[in-house]
């Protein structure tokens, strides 16, 4: 009888330590691969370094968008605050001047060098963080 | 008239389905009167319910706008079919067809069972419990006959434009085909506990059936990555977007679960683990439903927010899952195995993946579900991206394969002979590593995890190609189901690493007549047109292409702008090959008259979708042959 109880507090100890491991693990993976969304009178008061990958969302600044070749750049509101933006690709057929964006990349010298531009299917799509100010 | 005799029908249904649940769980559910008695009441609630799904969907093949739903996403000029799918392309009339589904797989249990089987009545009671609750979701919360009087519109409004695709029309049905096929495996394993005698092998009645549905929830889920790749116009076939983080979970542990099926089906070995994933897998696919439908999450995917419907899927699911797992915990000492797993058989490994696939299952749960967590503590909204999941799937991955690996050729109940598989293991590790080599300096590719994954990949299936040729030339066993599948999984793998590294985009800026080179290939804009359509105008730019072998071909991006709702869409052009898609989409045109296109190589791409049909096939392979030998 304790021999077999011996053999198994082993084990769940062993599965204790192993779970707690990889949970450990997991954790730790998800702390370092977080993308944090800000809008952009938020990014400001933050001190953000520039190898960070970041989302700002907010709308499209009226007569903001220039193009050259495959570069755009635009400007991000969120009627508080704003953050110029460039990217190189093509934006998304819902994306325009207006209408609510959410960028994926990094800052660089209070500019956001976008490596992912997305608006949503939904045309009356409205950033969450600026629904609730308007 | 006909609306209000469907939306009828299906009331009459959730109380015939209640009453089944009731005769079948609070009477005697061994007395023969009774297994009669649930089997025909549930019969008969089908047809009912049948009923009312078909004059739906004549309703809407007939343009019948006073339905509201019917009348805001379908339209009079849509082609039929269409108008079919569109009663799925929503959140009412998608629900209506899981329930279809769901009373479905159990009316196909109900007939091609005997009622002198001991599970039966109650199986069934257990199937209409969950189709009461999720029909009453669907007559209170989203009630698809709600009706517009005295007025209805003439034309309606329209399909969402990217959903009008013939894929996406069959994509969704599948998924839900898979989803709630489990709900048998589930049903047999709750009343499996009721009953309480643990003599009874319900495992080996449900294998047919949770290896169908698993087939069917790998096709939709590789369905809906194909559909995404040539749709959305990002040339990804996977973006961990939430909702399709919540279709893996259940096919993980829908995996989890046939494997561990298939021992237990043969000695009562892993019976817990067995138990616990048939429950896991169910409760998965309703949090998958559940998530989808509440709009907790942001996603691409999500229907429109509703508190009332997502705390009704939650209380729902969580009552499921509590019962069950309490049923469980009283049943515990039923279910331990006086058996114990000998070491390096194959029970030992199936049970050693069950915890590698328990560990993709929580990880993808936990970056599901942090973005919620972390908000309600910190206040401050984030995201959980591709890579966080790579960081885990690809060793956790790898190192279960490299379990599958050694598992090939191993025995039930027996230790694996080491000897005897010296020559198959020495050969298959060399063999992929001398390939592997040949890629790396032919290609050069580089990355750890890049040649970790070619050479895994490879030593699984050429390990399988070993157990082929033993077959043919000495006739020792292959199970061809497990070779085919995990032939699959390996090329699933090589693929996904080539394609990881070595596709490339570039945007062009590029006006008519112009000739741009990208990757040694010449690509002439040739020709703008613009092409009226029934229900939308296209916009298309003309590309010709000539590769380095001097071969020439078109490409033919487009963008359409609906009349409807003036949505505006890109459809892709792809010019696929054995090894690589060549895939153009289309952007906006600048001031000078230019155009900006994005043009893609991706490589290997198609292969992996080939390996998901490869596991299909496996499986609806292994279901006939289980069918047939149960006949």
């Amino acid at each position: 009888m304790k021999a077999i109880r011996k053999q198994r507090l082993a084990t769940v100890f062993l599965i204790l330590t192993t779970s707690a491991l990889g949970s450990f693990l997991i954790i730790r993976a998800l702390d370092s691969n977080l993308d944090f969304f800000f809008t952009p009178s938020e990014l400001f008061l933050e001190n953000i370094p520039n190898n960070k990958r970041i989302k700002v969302g907010g709308m499209v600044l009226d007569g903001s968008v220039t193009r050259d070749k495959t570069n755009i750049s635009f400007v991000i509101t969120d009627y508080e605050g704003s953050i110029n933006v460039e990217f190189d690709g093509i934006v998304p057929d819902l994306f325009k001047e207006g209408s609510g964006v959410v960028v994926l990349g990094y800052l660089k010298d209070k500019t956001v060098i976008a490596e992912d531009v997305l608006a949503k299917h939904d045309e009356n799509y409205m950033p969450p963080s600026i629904d609730i100010k308007n | 008239m006909l609306i209000e005799i469907a939306h009828f029908l299906s009331i009459v249904a959730t109380g015939l389905f209640f009453l089944c649940f009731i005769f079948s769980i609070f009477f005697d559910s061994k007395d023969v009167y009774i297994i009669n008695l649930v089997s025909r009441i549930y019969s008969h609630s089908f047809f009912i319910f049948l009923s009312s799904f078909l004059i739906y969907v004549w309703l809407a093949i007939n343009d019948n706008f006073s339905v509201l739903y019917i009348a805001q996403h379908s339209n009079i000029n849509l082609p039929v079919f269409y108008k079919i799918s569109s009663i799925w392309s929503a959140h009412e009339g998608s629900m209506f067809l899981w329930i279809i589904f769901l009373t479905t797989w159990g009316v196909v249990y109900n007939f091609s069972t005997k009622n002198d089987q001991l599970l039966k009545a109650r199986t069934l009671g257990i199937i209409s419990l969950t189709s009461v609750g999720f029909l009453l979701f669907l007559l209170l919360t989203s009630n698809p006959f709600e009706t517009i009087l005295p007025l209805p519109p003439e034309n309606g409004a329209d399909i969402n434009p990217v959903l009008q695709d013939p894929l996406l029309a069959i994509h969704p049905p599948m998924l839900y085909l898979g989803y709630v096929g489990f709900v048998i495996a589930f049903g047999q394993a709750i009343a499996f506990m009721l009953e309480g005698d643990p003599k009874i092998k319900w495992e080996k009645q449900v294998r047919s059936w949770s290896v169908a549905s698993w087939s069917f929830l790998t096709l939709g889920i590789a369905l809906g990555s194909w559909w995404a790749y040539y749709e959305l116009g990002w040339g990804g076939y996977w973006f961990w977007d939430p909702v399709e983080n919540v279709a893996l979970m259940p096919w993980l542990a829908a995996t989890a679960f046939i494997h561990s099926l298939s021992a237990s089906s043969k000695s009562s070995i892993l019976r817990i683990w067995t138990l616990l994933l048939s429950i896991l897998v169910f409760s998965l696919s309703l949090f998958g439903a559940f998530i989808v439908r509440s709009g907790i999450i942001d996603s691409v995917h999500s229907f429109a927010n509703d508190p009332e419907r997502g705390l009704y899927l939650l209380s729902f699911i969580g009552i499921l899952v509590m019962t069950s797992l309490l049923l469980f915990s009283l049943r515990f000492n039923l279910l331990i195995s006086s058996k114990k797993i000998v070491s390096l058989s194959k029970e030992s490994f199936i049970s050693i993946n069950n915890i590698f696939f328990g560990a993709l299952i929580f990880s993808t749960m936990l970056g599901v579900l942090y973005p919620l967590i972390y908000e309600f503590i910190f206040d401050q909204k984030i995201s959980v991206g591709a890579p966080f999941y790579n960081a885990i799937f690809v060793p956790v991955t790898l190192i279960a394969c490299i379990f599958l690996y050694f598992s090939i050729d191993s025995k039930w109940q027996q230790s694996f002979n080491l000897k005897a598989l010296y020559q198959p293991l020495f050969l298959s590790i060399i063999f992929s590593v001398i390939i592997v080599s040949l890629i790396f300096f032919q290609f050069s590719i580089s990355g750890f995890w890049t040649l970790m994954s070619l050479t895994v990949g490879l030593i699984i299936i050429i390990r399988y190609l070993i157990v082929i040729y033993f077959y043919f030339a000495y006739k020792r066993f292959a199970n061809f189901f497990s070779i085919i599948s995990h032939c699959g999984l390996g090329l699933l793998i090589i693929s996904i690493a080539l394609n990881d590294n070595l596709s490339s985009e570039r945007a062009l800026n590029i006006k008519i007549n112009e000739t741009e080179i990208y990757k040694d290939h010449q690509i002439t804009f040739t020709n703008l047109r613009v092409v009226p359509e029934s229900n939308y105008d296209s916009v298309k730019a003309d590309f010709l292409v000539t590769n380095p072998n001097g071969d020439t071909f078109t490409l033919t991006p487009e963008k359409r702008k609906y009349f409807a709702r003036g949505q505006v869409t890109s459809e892709t052009a792809i010019h696929a090959s054995v090894l690589k898609d060549i895939y153009m989409t289309i952007g906006d045109q600048l001031d000078d008259g230019s155009w900006i296109v994005n043009i893609q190589f991706n490589i290997f791409i198609r292969w992996i979708w080939f390996s998901a049909i490869m596991m299909v096939v496996a499986g609806l392979l292994l279901v006939h042959s289980l069918a047939r030998s149960k006949a």
